[in-house]
């Protein structure tokens, strides 16, 4: 093969760094978005026996929202295979724990149940916070979207776009807020 | 798994005759073990004989030389394609048996024939690429003629064509050498008894085909495509540029690097690889693949010129003096 | 799947030589013709030779054509093509007009094409006209040098217009509508 086609190839299979931003959003949707981009299935050139998954890392797992009363009702189990060693242990607890957990999980769940799940697992790297080992930040080159609108904080809202927005009446200046 | 392959005919005789769509394989159990003792009785006694066709008792080596000639659409003077299958080492045998008998029939041998032949091809195939790739340097165009007159080229040919029993050789079967020169012999012949165009015309279209949906760039391969672009464009007073365009996961053994290289601030071609400076390299490849009009994306090579090309090599560039 | 069908020898579909490219060159080399001369099973056979043989030896001067006729044996025709490739059939109790379809089968086949499993039905040498996909193909170049995670690339785009952008737009549209009015 000559160099080019062999350059071609090469980037052809290339597996891309992709970064997720989980604040504010539901594991169970983003996991849907993230398991795609996980298997490849976004490329044109998938094949279940092409290995051709991308990496995802995801930021913020502490932030995410899980649906309604999820927190206080979703109950994760687990088995450690001796008997009474079965736990039942709802969301919150779980998240206090391990605040990356519920999203790994949520991803497994997404996935397909094959035996190449343990493996593409093996791609997702989960970060609590914002903070970022610096090998890692330096290969990430592409960013999911989010699903949910994460809505900005009425006091984060610049200055100048609040007396920008059009007003339909003002309070008289001696006007006294009670 | 070889031995189940032999098997086959053996098994058209056992199978009964059932409508093709619902044909289902039954394999007697005691197929496959005839067959392994059948193949190590053979290995004993030194492995499978196969025989010659001109050996067999249909045989007919007038008729077999008048059909090749027939069959490849040319007019062969029959003598003379008599003498392009004999090789040298027939012609020695033979004459090793008639001194025995004392019987004198002079055998010529393809020699002369294979040199012209190949003189004609070589000559011939220079002519029609710088035809056909009017933009490609000469280096290129002689690494795809050694290509093309390579032996194992010119011995795949001749296989094809049904050479290889009518050959009059002292060994079965024939290797490939004596099977290209056999072939350069019959080109050779046909220059003799039809002219040149009619052999143009036969290397065009058995020769100067195999190209056919290959990249013609593999079969020159450049040093440093950096720098001889670089001289390239210079003597056009034009400077390029390079650019790192893409880069994937910089840190980890798979890392991608896109290089483009830009002319006058406009994307002139890209490189992948899989450092930036193998990148740089691929880009200029690229770059001198699009100057020389042999990219991916070029038009066929035309295979349907005709009659024999008058040579324009001035406007051929030599790379390289040395 | 698997080549669960372990003898037949599999290929694609490839003419040998680039036949078409350059002349056609008919790929049947030499047939030949056993037959019997009296047995009543190589009738059609005989039939063949006696009728249509010289027509299609002289139709075909490139296909060399042997008989043998061997008493006490069944009617078999042999085939040979350039790629080396030895087609037997067994033309016994086969009419005049089956071996006429079936030399003719023969005459237009390149090789031993039933014993051969075709891997796919399609080949082509240029897969690809635009270029093969690499993930640079789509992607926007501002990603080279934007700083991930952004806000500008992480939020969703397709989002329907919320009600606080929608009445902004239309004060700015009143606003344009009134300001001519005024001058």
């Amino acid at each position: 093969m000559s160099a080019v086609k062999r350059a071609q190839q090469w980037a052809t299979f290339a597996r891309t760094w992709h970064i997720f931003d989980c604040k504010w959003q539901d594991p169970y949707e983003s996991a849907n978005v993230i398991k795609k981009y996980l298997m490849g299935l976004h490329k044109p050139i998938y094949h279940p026996m092409n290995d051709c998954g991308d990496v995802v890392v995801c930021i913020n797992s502490r932030e995410i929202a899980l649906r309604g009363d999820e927190w206080r009702q979703r109950a994760y189990f687990h088995h450690t295979g001796y008997p009474g060693g079965a736990t039942w242990t709802l969301a919150w607890e779980l998240h206090n724990k391990d605040p990356t957990m519920i999203i790994k999980k949520a991803v497994y769940r997404a996935m397909k149940g094959n035996l190449q799940r343990r493996h593409t697992m093996e791609r997702l790297f989960i970060y609590p916070g914002e903070v970022i080992p610096e090998e890692v930040k330096q290969n990430i080159t592409n960013q999911i979207r989010q699903i949910r609108l994460v809505p900005t904080r009425l006091d984060h809202i610049p200055e100048e776009e609040v007396q920008k927005y059009p007003k339909v009446m003002d309070y008289p200046e001696d006007y006294v807020l009670k | 798994m070889s031995l189940l392959w032999k098997s086959a005919p053996i098994l058209k005789n056992l199978v009964k005759y059932v409508p093709a769509a619902t044909r289902v394989q039954k394999i007697h159990r005691w197929v496959a073990p005839t067959l392994m003792e059948l193949k190590r009785r053979e290995d004993k006694l030194g492995g499978k004989i196969t025989n010659p066709r001109n050996t067999f008792l249909e045989w007919n080596l007038e008729a077999e030389l008048f059909a090749f000639g027939k069959r490849l659409n040319e007019e062969f003077d029959s003598d003379l394609l008599l003498q392009a299958f004999t090789d040298r080492s027939y012609v020695i045998k033979e004459e090793m048996k008639q001194k025995e008998i004392e019987f004198n029939i002079k055998m010529k041998d393809n020699k002369e024939l294979a040199e012209e032949g190949e003189k004609f091809i070589e000559q011939y195939i220079q002519v029609y690429l710088e035809t056909v790739l009017p933009k490609f340097p000469l280096e290129g165009i002689s690494g795809i003629k050694a290509h093309l007159t390579c032996e194992e080229t010119l011995a795949n040919i001749s296989l094809h064509l049904g050479t290889k029993d009518i050959i009059l050789a002292s060994e079965y079967p024939v290797d490939n050498y004596i099977l290209a020169k056999t072939f350069k012999a019959i080109v050779g012949a046909l220059l003799r008894s039809a002219g040149e165009e009619r052999a143009a015309h036969f290397v065009r279209d058995f020769v100067i085909t195999q190209l056919q949906g290959k990249d013609i760039n593999e079969y020159w391969k450049i040093e440093d495509p950096w720098i001889m672009l670089v001289d390239i464009l210079e003597k056009d007073g034009i400077k390029i540029e390079p650019r790192l365009i893409g880069e994937v996961g910089k840190n980890t053994l798979l890392a991608c690097y896109r290089v483009g290289l830009y002319v006058d601030k406009k994307l002139f071609s890209s490189g992948f690889g899989e450092t930036v400076s193998s990148a740089k390299e691929v880009a200029a490849l690229e770059a001198l693949k699009k100057i020389f009009g042999t990219e991916d994306s070029m038009a066929p090579i035309n295979f349907k010129l005709q009659g024999i090309q008058k040579t324009v090599s001035k406007q051929h560039k030599q790379i390289s003096a040395s | 799947m698997s080549n669960s069908n372990l003898f037949l020898k599999s290929g694609f579909v490839r003419a040998p030589l680039q036949n078409g490219v350059g002349r056609y060159v008919c790929q049947l080399q030499r047939i030949v013709l056993k037959f019997c001369k009296s047995h009543g099973g190589s009738r059609g056979l005989r039939d063949f030779i006696e009728q249509d043989l010289v027509d299609f030896a002289s139709n075909n001067p490139g296909v060399v054509v042997y008989l043998k006729p061997r008493r006490h044996r069944s009617p078999v025709v042999v085939a040979e093509y350039l790629n080396g490739d030895r087609v037997w059939m067994n033309m016994h109790n086969k009419t005049h007009s089956e071996i006429t379809k079936w030399i003719e089968v023969l005459r237009t086949q390149q090789g031993d094409i039933a014993s051969t499993r075709l891997r796919k039905y399609q080949y082509t040498d240029y897969p690809s006209v635009q270029g093969p996909w690499t993930p640079f193909t789509f992607k926007d170049p501002k990603l080279n040098v934007a700083e991930l995670p952004n806000e500008e690339f992480g939020a969703n785009n397709r989002l329907p217009m919320s009600a606080t952008e929608q009445l902004r737009i239309m004060f700015e549209k009143q606003t344009l509508d009134v300001k001519p009015q005024e001058e």
